[in-house]
């Protein structure tokens, strides 16, 4: 992510959506807290406080939403950890239908 | 019960005898529930060790919800994943149910007495480094109690806090719920009063705790 190069980012861009065709998806449940949700995507995925609300409340408002995007052996490690802290979460591929919306 | 605040030595809350009591409880049921329903042999969370056996579907609804299918469309996937997470997944949910039980009432093997003696003041510790499992294991709870309830969606939840409070008398019960209300898989009126006050309080204990865990997480990141 740090490259300059704009050319070598696009060619890598491309490689990687090539290779990265799979998507964890949470899905809305009325239980789980809309403050848990968003620790869950601050501190396992590391992302920032905006970023993580703004999923959180897709989760909450959608009824789902993309919250990583890989190749498949990662996204199974990412929907594993959603299930062990409780997340409603499944894999598939990102060409499927309803797997439109990337993180 | 009062909320969770951040303190030096951890998380620290009040809770009466009867809500750790109640809250231990709960969460030991879960662990048992979870251990029958995923196959796992008893002593798998004791020893640690890696246990090859056969992950079935949960039959409990409840235990569906805590182990859920990996893939909505695609059956070999889910199953293809359950049988190479189920295992490890309810043993580490189990594990963390019974430490969060200890921590709470105090009656594992490290505490002496009863909750009296470990516990007076009514003071629950919850050291940082074993929060995450905490709320994990109030998570899980909540879900087997919100699944055992009826809570289908957001109204439901509303609705459920709302005849809690009432029954505390701290809402009006002049705009209150509906008397016939059947909701809640066959619970009776008695059944539902009690286990939507678990609910309740349990979700109480747990939206304090992650407003101090967010709060000191976030702080953490503006220092990095």
């Amino acid at each position: 992510m740090t490259s300059s190069a704009t050319q070598e980012d696009t060619r890598t861009e491309e490689v990687s959506r090539l290779a990265d065709p799979w998507v964890t998806i949470v899905w809305n449940d009325p239980v789980n807290l809309m403050s848990y949700v968003a620790y869950v995507f601050e501190s396992y995925f590391g992302y920032p406080e905006a970023k993580a609300k703004k999923l959180m409340l897709q989760v909450h408002h959608e009824g789902r939403a993309v919250v990583s995007t890989g190749p498949r052996e990662r996204m199974e490690v990412d929907v594993q950890a959603m299930h062990g802290f409780g997340l409603w979460a499944t894999l598939q591929q990102s060409g499927a239908p309803g797997a439109g919306v990337q993180a | 019960m009062s909320p969770f605040r951040a303190t030096p030595a951890g998380y620290v809350a009040r809770w009466e005898p009867v809500e750790r009591e109640v809250l231990a409880r709960v969460a030991r049921d879960v662990a048992g529930l979870l251990r029958s329903d995923a196959g796992l042999p008893d002593d798998v969370t004791d020893t640690g060790l890696a246990f090859t056996g056969v992950a079935r579907v949960p039959r409990d609804p409840a235990v569906q919800r805590l182990l859920p299918d990996a893939h909505r469309d695609d059956a070999d996937v889910a199953a293809e994943f359950r049988h190479l997470t189920q295992t490890d997944l309810a043993a580490s949910k189990v594990a963390r149910l019974l430490a969060f039980a200890e921590t709470v009432d105090g009656t594992g093997d490290g505490a002496d007495g009863g909750p009296d003696d470990a516990f007076s003041g009514g003071q629950v510790l919850v050291a940082r480094e074993a929060a995450q499992d905490f709320a994990g294991a109030l998570t899980d709870v909540r879900l087997v109690l919100g699944e055992r309830l009826g809570l289908d969606d957001d109204a439901d939840v509303e609705h459920l806090h709302h005849e809690v409070l009432t029954g505390l008398g701290i809402v009006d019960e002049a705009d209150g719920a509906d008397p016939d209300e059947t909701d809640g898989a066959g619970l009776d009126a008695e059944q539902r009063s009690y286990w939507g006050g678990v609910f309740v309080a349990a979700g109480f204990a747990q939206e304090s705790l992650m407003d101090e865990m967010l709060a000191e997480l976030r702080a953490r990141g503006a220092r990095d």
